[in-house]
């Protein structure tokens, strides 16, 4: 099949076929979305009001989308990091339950004294990097993927959540299953800015930190190459598995960070919902950043934007959440089909290529 | 416990296990062609609301699991197409398929939810052979679904190990170099592969709601598609395997909804986590002993290209 189709492996893509197949997925992808939504019965001349004056321009909806993005540019950052590694994180959202149930722990036990958020944002991040250090242990040490291992890990920290919440968390004045309301103190403190918090500074501190170590550091260098060409990297004697440890459990801690930003910051208690597709968010920011911290916040705004968008065309045309679902499935689908111009030399060969291959 | 505790949790075990069965043979073909359909739980959640919408919609029973399958396979086809023919990243490409399938059965079922049809009935077995103690309801009084599965079992695992095309198609999975080199259409077997794996994936999603639960709501899939996944590294890529291992998985489900209504106070959701690390504590031994490279497909999620020889 395909035989007159010859594919070769690029070394490099050319910068402006790069852009090109970039754009070309993005607005693809956009046009889709547009045709979906205007399917579903979103008059077309409210399309532009609602996705972007709406979240964007609009005081009200800005804060909405700041505060909905600050834990996508934490999940963001957690794919990035570890696919800058070549290791498939695909349990985001148990690390990000994990971090939740940690911070609520301290919280509840009331422990740190005055200290206490600083002490739940590092419960938040220390409970993500150990729910990644299983799989990397297994990794490391006996070459198990870990895309099975994270994905299983994921369903038994939400089994776990359900238990907290279910049992010993379980807040006895409510009907719904979450955890006691935290107290003032427990609180990421609020900017005056709708429901944006100080999570918001952690995230952005994080994606520079991120970007600084990725850019200018000696380890983020070792760390790339760590990344695109492990047996380089080893043969030149960079200590390739210390790199791996360090960066996998930072992008478990960012995970984690972003379950305790989710309970301080917007919830104030633990709920079932807190990690709901933080895996896929992670995984669709991470591949629009193109694995670049630095740009995770930016296109986590934009994506937070969607999610904003996505209440109000539910209220007012009745439009499900589930398309917005979809819509990113499609922008996800489209980024990753168009990496075959960028990765592969495309020529028609018109004589087939089984002289070639002999 | 008694026998009539035993006959009822043995009775229910098939109806858990048929939708992880066809859902884990239907990975292992995509898989032993070397592609890994972490799309599998959109697959299922597209095919359950299809499925309902055809009942809901006076389709029979079987029309209906029918049109659950063709829904099942036509989310998958932008998946397949990506991976297949432009080498799409394999693991990206099937999350996106979730929150397609997710997000689609989510949007388009909405008028069909929480609303109850008939559903399948059980084959009609003699009260003599269903009334049997212990096993009488378990082998007996099920639907038709059940006994194809174990069929459908039986028959992938012959074409895999048994025939030309099944040679063929592990060696594209094991070794798409070599398969590729002795005249064997890598593209072509992965797309027969993923069309007919899909196909049965959406048959077990369009079981969960046309046969099982007989209603749709969103999110009724509740990670067995993932369940299946581990399930297919349990049965080490072995359709027959994979009964045994549905079979384990299934008795776990079936019977922790029963122990609370017997009112034994069990932690439900630490128990539920059992199937989850029972599969992590698998890998890790079957690795240990270096045995985890057994049955798993050599070039499984990525790609292959000629020149790559």
């Amino acid at each position: 099949m395909l035989e007159r189709v010859t594919l070769e492996r690029r070394a490099t893509a050319p910068f402006w076929l790069s852009v090109a197949t970039y754009l070309g997925a993005v607005l693809f992808a956009l046009g889709l979305s547009l045709i979906i939504l205007t399917a579903t019965g979103v008059p077309r001349d409210a399309l532009f009001q609602e996705l972007v004056m709406e979240v964007f321009f609009d005081r009200d909806g800005l804060a909405r989308t700041l505060t909905a993005a600050t834990p996508m540019i934490l999940v963001g950052l957690s794919a990035a990091l570890c696919l800058r590694l070549k290791f498939w994180n695909i349990g985001i959202e148990g690390q990000l339950l994990l971090g939740g149930i940690f911070a609520t722990t301290v919280a509840l036990y009331d422990i740190g004294g005055a200290m206490r958020l600083p002490v739940m944002m590092l419960a938040a991040a220390a409970g993500g990097a150990l729910w990644i250090a299983l799989p990397l242990l297994l990794r490391l040490r006996l070459g198990v993927s870990e895309v099975i291992v994270t994905l299983l890990l994921s369903k038994v920290a939400f089994l776990l959540l359900q238990h907290m919440v279910f049992g010993p968390f379980r807040d006895p004045t409510h009907n719904f299953p979450s955890s006691p309301v935290l107290d003032a103190v427990e609180r990421l403190p609020r900017l005056g800015f709708g429901n944006v918090h100080a999570g918001l500074f952690l995230a952005l501190a994080a994606a520079g930190l991120c970007g600084l170590m990725v850019h200018r550091l000696r380890f983020g260098f070792a760390a790339n190459l760590t990344g695109d060409n492990p047996d380089a990297a080893r043969s030149l004697g960079f200590p390739t598995v210390r790199i791996m440890v360090v960066v996998i459990l930072l992008g478990g801690a960012m995970a984690g960070l972003a379950g305790g930003v989710v309970v301080a910051g917007t919830e104030y208690r633990l709920t079932q919902q807190i990690g709901l597709f933080a895996t896929f968010n992670g995984i669709v920011v991470a591949a629009l950043a193109r694995n670049e911290p630095l740009a995770v916040p930016l296109v986590a705004f934009l994506l937070a934007g969607l999610a904003v968008a996505s209440g109000s065309l539910k209220v007012f045309y009745g439009v499900s959440e589930g398309i917005i679902l979809t819509i990113k499935g499609v922008i996800l689908l489209s980024l990753v089909t168009a990496q075959f111009f960028t990765t592969f030399r495309v020529t028609l060969d018109r004589t087939g290529t089984t002289e070639r291959a002999a | 416990m008694t026998l009539a505790f035993l006959t009822a949790w043995a009775g229910a075990v098939p109806g858990y296990m048929t939708p992880l069965l066809l859902a884990s043979i239907g990975l292992i073909l995509c898989e032993r062609a070397g592609v890994l359909n972490l799309g599998i739980e959109g697959i299922m959640a597209g095919a359950a609301m299809a499925g309902a919408v055809a009942a809901l919609a006076g389709l029979q029973p079987a029309r209906a699991l029918a049109a659950g399958t063709g829904a099942g396979l036509l989310v998958s086809v932008p998946f397949i197409i990506a991976v297949v023919v432009f080498r799409a990243p394999m693991i990206p490409a099937g999350l996106a398929l979730v929150a397609i399938g997710l997000g689609a059965s989510g949007a388009l079922g909405r008028a069909a939810a929480h609303k109850n049809f008939a559903g399948l009935g059980n084959v009609g077995f003699p009260e003599a052979l269903t009334g049997l103690p212990l096993v009488g309801r378990m082998l007996f009084a099920q639907d038709a679904v059940v006994y194809l599965a174990l069929i459908v079992a039986g028959r992938a695992s012959f074409v895999l190990f048994r025939t030309r095309a099944g040679l063929q198609l592990r060696a594209v999975g094991e070794d798409p170099a070599t398969a590729d080199a002795s005249g064997v259409d890598v593209q072509l077997h992965q797309l027969a592969a993923c069309i007919v794996g899909c196909a049965l994936i959406g048959l077990a999603g369009a079981y969960l709601s046309v046969v099982g639960s007989r209603t749709w709501t969103e999110g009724m899939v509740a990670g067995r598609g993932w369940i299946a996944l581990a399930l297919v590294v349990f049965a080490q890529w072995s359709p027959l395997r994979a009964i045994a291992g549905a079979a384990v998985f299934a008795s776990a489900d079936a019977l922790i909804p029963r122990l609370q209504t017997l009112g034994v106070d069990v932690p439900v959701y630490l128990l539920s986590m059992l199937p989850y690390v029972l599969t992590i504590g698998v890998l890790v031994l079957f690795a240990a002993l270096g045995w985890h490279r057994q049955g798993e497909p050599g070039h499984l999620g990525r790609a292959y290209i000629r020149q790559d020889r």
